[in-house]
């Protein structure tokens, strides 16, 4: 193999599929990325056998080829070479990268032994416009759960519906919903876990101007399609809860008030409320036309005052500051209603005049 | 006169084979009647029964709804996701299970 690029189309290729790397060393050719130089043009693949990220940059290829090569050490390489032409050589499994009058050699992994990303066999399809996925992505997934004992809160629960597109995630104390209409000339129709981190790092990848990302699934497999990446995930298996049956139909408190004064204000007093065990925990009080949080920790006291409009009984209750400040930084309205029945009932926070949305909070028992 | 007495006679005989009808007619009636209010007896019993039955599931719905709700309030998981696992924090599950029950 041989080949002619600039040090941005190698950044951009490395960028694009390092995530996919596996960090585990079971299978040492896994801790390496794929490059194979084809046609006219460049591909990087990586995978950890749960996600598989392809990418396709420029280049001028001189002689066809392919190689895998360490990831972390040559991520580092290409991020510290000049900007210049750069030209790689592959020989004897191992890559030359020439530029001005110097060289750098790096041993690399056969590529026999490097698995393939599979392409699905006939799979069912479905594009998406760009931005609206995108958005759906940063408004739910926030909300996955962390610890890894119950797979199915490790990612989102994905549903296409004739022309509805649904996001849906939740780690049991918080659930965040995000619908959206979308064209289905084929009607396509999907139900699955899809994992957190494939979704991160679709969101990271997804450029402004792709205009639209192509998923294709079979019932263990999904594939999304944007712009030079091929990105393949492997779903989650089991059966996501039934999320309807948690959201209240009734509440007895109705909030009306606004996202950036009710954000910072619980950021403020979030500061003063970190204790020993590390609980995030803010006292909120809500009395006809205002919304109070008084803070009084061993760090000091704060009072924070909010003009609101409710309907409904007054409320004393806690929350886990964290969980409120994730949803409220996604919530792209300028007004909110938060629905609230006593202090042990999950709150709901829904945009002012977008029914698309919806972001359920357990609240904290405080003695 | 003989005329007479000879339509009289057949009247006579006519009531009596009519009354002997109606006498056979008596026990047949009175059986009849015993197996109605058997019938209805038995007609009426599974009503009672399902009555019984539903009371039944109530109450012990309700009692299993009181034992999930305290074994929540003691720290455990009753949603099918989780069932018995120690609680860390509140569950959105839980707590839907319980106010769907």
């Amino acid at each position: 193999m041989k080949i002619f690029c600039s040090k941005d189309s190698l950044i951009s290729g490395v960028n694009a599929v390092q995530r996919a790397v596996s960090v585990k060393n079971t299978l040492p050719v896994l801790s390496g990325i794929l490059i194979s130089a084809e046609k006219q043009s460049l591909r990087f693949a990586a995978t950890d056998l749960e996600l598989g990220i392809r990418c396709e940059i420029p280049a001028q290829i001189e002689e066809e080829g392919t190689i895998v090569v360490p990831a972390k050490l040559f991520a580092e390489v290409v991020r510290k070479l000049p900007d210049t032409m750069i030209t790689i050589k592959e020989e004897n499994l191992a890559i030359t990268i020439y530029y001005y009058q110097s060289e750098i050699t790096l041993r690399g992994y056969d590529p026999e032994e490097y698995p393939l990303l599979p392409d699905l066999i006939d799979p069912m399809s479905y594009t998406i416009p760009t931005l609206i996925f995108k958005n759906m992505i940063r408004q739910t997934i926030f909300s996955c759960a962390v610890e890894e004992n119950r797979p199915v809160f490790n990612g989102t629960l994905m549903q296409i519906e004739g022309s509805n597109l649904r996001l849906v995630a939740t780690d049991t104390h918080r659930l965040a919903y995000s619908i959206s209409e979308v064209e289905n000339p084929k009607n396509a129709s999907f139900n699955g876990i899809i994992p957190a981190k494939t979704l991160a790092e679709i969101y990271r990848l997804l450029k402004d101007e792709d205009e639209s990302i192509q998923i294709s699934f079979n019932k263990t497999q999904v594939v999304f399609q944007f712009g030079l990446i091929y990105l393949v995930s492997r779903l989650i298996d089991g059966m996501f809860p039934n999320y309807k049956q948690v959201i209240p139909q009734t509440c007895e408190t109705k909030i009306n008030l606004s996202v950036k004064n009710f954000l910072e204000a619980v950021e403020r007093a979030s500061l003063l409320s970190h204790d020993k065990s590390g609980a995030n925990i803010i006292r909120i009080k809500v009395e006809s036309t205002q919304l109070k949080i008084d803070q009084t920790t061993e760090l000091g006291k704060i009072s924070e005052q909010i003009e609101v409009t409710t309907q409904g009984n007054d409320v004393m209750i806690a929350f886990n500051a964290k969980f409120l400040i994730d949803a409220l930084k996604v919530i792209d309205t300028d007004q909110i209603i938060f629905e609230l029945s006593g202090p042990y009932s999950p709150g709901v926070m829904r945009p002012l005049d977008n029914p698309n949305y919806l972001y359920l909070v357990l609240p904290v028992r405080i003695s | 006169m003989s005329q007479l007495t000879q339509a009289l006679t057949e009247v006579e005989e006519k009531l009596r084979s009519l009354l002997e009808e109606v006498n056979q007619l008596i026990p047949y009636v009175k059986a009849l009647e015993e197996e109605n209010i058997k019938l209805k007896r038995e007609c009426t019993l599974p009503e009672k029964e399902t009555e019984r039955v539903i009371a039944n599931a109530e109450h012990i719905q309700g009692v299993a709804h009181d034992n999930l709700e305290r074994l929540y309030h003691e720290g455990f998981h009753v949603c099918h996701l989780h069932f018995g696992q120690p609680l860390e924090g509140d569950c959105l599950f839980c707590m839907g299970f319980l106010r769907k029950d």
